[in-house]
């Protein structure tokens, strides 16, 4: 995999400032559009996102990389935005608990994952969004570069339970976009 | 390796995250194992398709400007005072002339009539984009106002001033530079209307730019064809914005401040 080039934490040397935060900008936004599906929304929950940084700025955790603990805020801000609406991100249309697929269906043959390799964008977009919330945010967190430990700290859980989120996260993309793929084949 | 053992452990390989010892196991395993292969080629092709293909989204310019606004808020006040102490002595010493005009440069990029209204005229332009507008339609203020309840820590007027002619359309929460604000919308003359409501404490408010006779105590700017009236009353901000001219809006906010 190439990583995105996630942006070195500042705080690795010195105290970092305001304008490293802002380094991060373009990377929560991305979490935030694939997580509420919309613009409009997305810029409302990085906006409070650093609003909240702003004010527990004095009180960051200095053991976390800065980048883990902005993801940190925007995820929990997320989070906080589905209680006030009285939904749970697990019950959101398209949300619901990632099925592990039952075999290796995806395996059949080479030419299925051949097929997998033309899939366009959209198609991507689309079978990432159909995933729940929590498995979304994890994969995202693992394409945007953070080690399993980052991860743990943003979603507020062990480093194991990280590992078997995302590889259950992954086998349900991997299943969704199989069935684009064989759905390819089918049509053409 | 057995397939069992080796299955898990694909993605830490890709990673990197195992060690060298199990990492050659690793490597001899898949070299007999077309099963193990493919499945080792999935997790390539996903990783290709996460990272070429899923779309990257980069934050608008105009939210990075907001985001760089908020910046002065975490800035420990130490670095002012720093500031100050090194350009007090070099004011003394004589050099005003030109101190003067670096102040000058600094106090208009810092004016906070103006950053106050940039910000309320980027969030009107934002509603006015929205695919939903309002978080709550209208059915009048005593629909709008109870609806607020909960959603913030402070209970905004939703003033319908009666002969204004303004149209209550509906409300939602956003955000007002680093702190939540109602957004109430009203349409006047077939022109949308924003008022923003928000806690004032800790902000820089402009100072009065006119002396006026009785009546609310308003500021009032022009940026982008937009025009904004703010005014504080009860602990909370307010910020009309609209493309109405200067004199028709500063009227509305007459009204809407009488009612807050």
């Amino acid at each position: 995999m190439i990583p995105m080039s996630r942006m070195p934490s500042p705080d690795e040397g010195a105290a970092p400032r305001f304008e490293d935060a802002l380094a991060h900008a373009d990377a929560l936004y991305n979490l935030a559009r694939h997580l509420t599906r919309n613009a409009a929304d997305a810029e409302d929950l990085v906006q409070e996102t650093y609003a909240r940084a702003v004010r527990a700025w004095g009180v960051r955790d200095a053991g976390a990389s800065l980048a883990a603990w902005l993801f940190r805020i925007l995820r929990n801000a997320w989070l906080d935005r589905w209680r006030r609406d009285r939904r749970s991100p697990l019950d959101a249309d398209g949300d619901a608990p990632d099925a592990a697929p039952s075999s290796d269906a995806w395996l059949r043959n080479d030419v299925e994952l051949e097929r997998m390799r033309g899939l366009v964008a959209e198609e991507i977009e689309t079978a990432l969004g159909t995933l729940s919330e929590d498995a979304r945010t994890v994969v995202l967190l693992d394409v945007e570069g953070f080690t399993e430990t980052e991860v743990a700290h943003v979603l507020g859980c062990a480093v194991g339970t990280v590992k078997s989120r995302l590889a259950r996260a992954r086998a349900a993309l991997r299943a969704r976009l199989a069935e684009y793929a064989h759905d390819m084949g089918t049509r053409s | 390796m057995t397939c069992e053992d080796v299955r898990p452990r694909l993605l830490d390989h890709r990673r990197g995250r195992i060690d060298a010892a199990a990492d050659a196991d690793l490597r001899s395993h898949l070299r007999g194992c077309d099963a193990c292969t493919r499945a080792y080629a999935a997790e390539a092709t996903l990783d290709e398709l996460l990272a070429r293909r899923l779309p990257r989204y980069a934050a608008p310019t105009a939210l990075k400007k907001r985001l760089s606004l908020l910046g002065s808020r975490a800035r420990p006040p130490a670095h002012r005072a720093a500031w100050m102490r090194v350009a007090a002595p070099a004011l003394a010493a004589g050099v005003a002339l030109f101190a003067g005009g670096v102040l000058a440069g600094r106090a208009t990029r810092h004016d906070p009539l103006a950053a106050l209204a940039g910000e309320a005229i980027s969030d009107h332009l934002r509603v006015l984009v929205r695919d939903r507008p309002f978080d709550v339609e209208s059915g009048g203020p005593h629909q709008v106002k109870p609806w607020f309840a909960g959603r913030l820590d402070f209970a905004p007027a939703v003033p319908v001033p009666e002969g204004s002619g303004l149209e209550l359309q509906g409300g939602a929460v956003g955000w007002f530079l680093d702190r939540r604000a109602a957004v109430i919308e009203y349409t006047l003359h077939k022109h949308r209307l924003t008022l923003l409501v928000f806690r004032d404490d800790g902000l820089a408010w402009p100072a009065a730019t006119q002396v006026r006779g009785g009546g609310p105590d308003l500021r009032e700017a022009t940026q982008r064809g937009f025009h904004v009236v703010l005014w504080r009353a009860g602990g909370l901000g307010h910020a009309l914005v609209s493309d109405l001219n200067a004199a028709e809006l500063r009227e509305v906010a007459v009204k809407l401040a009488a009612g807050s």
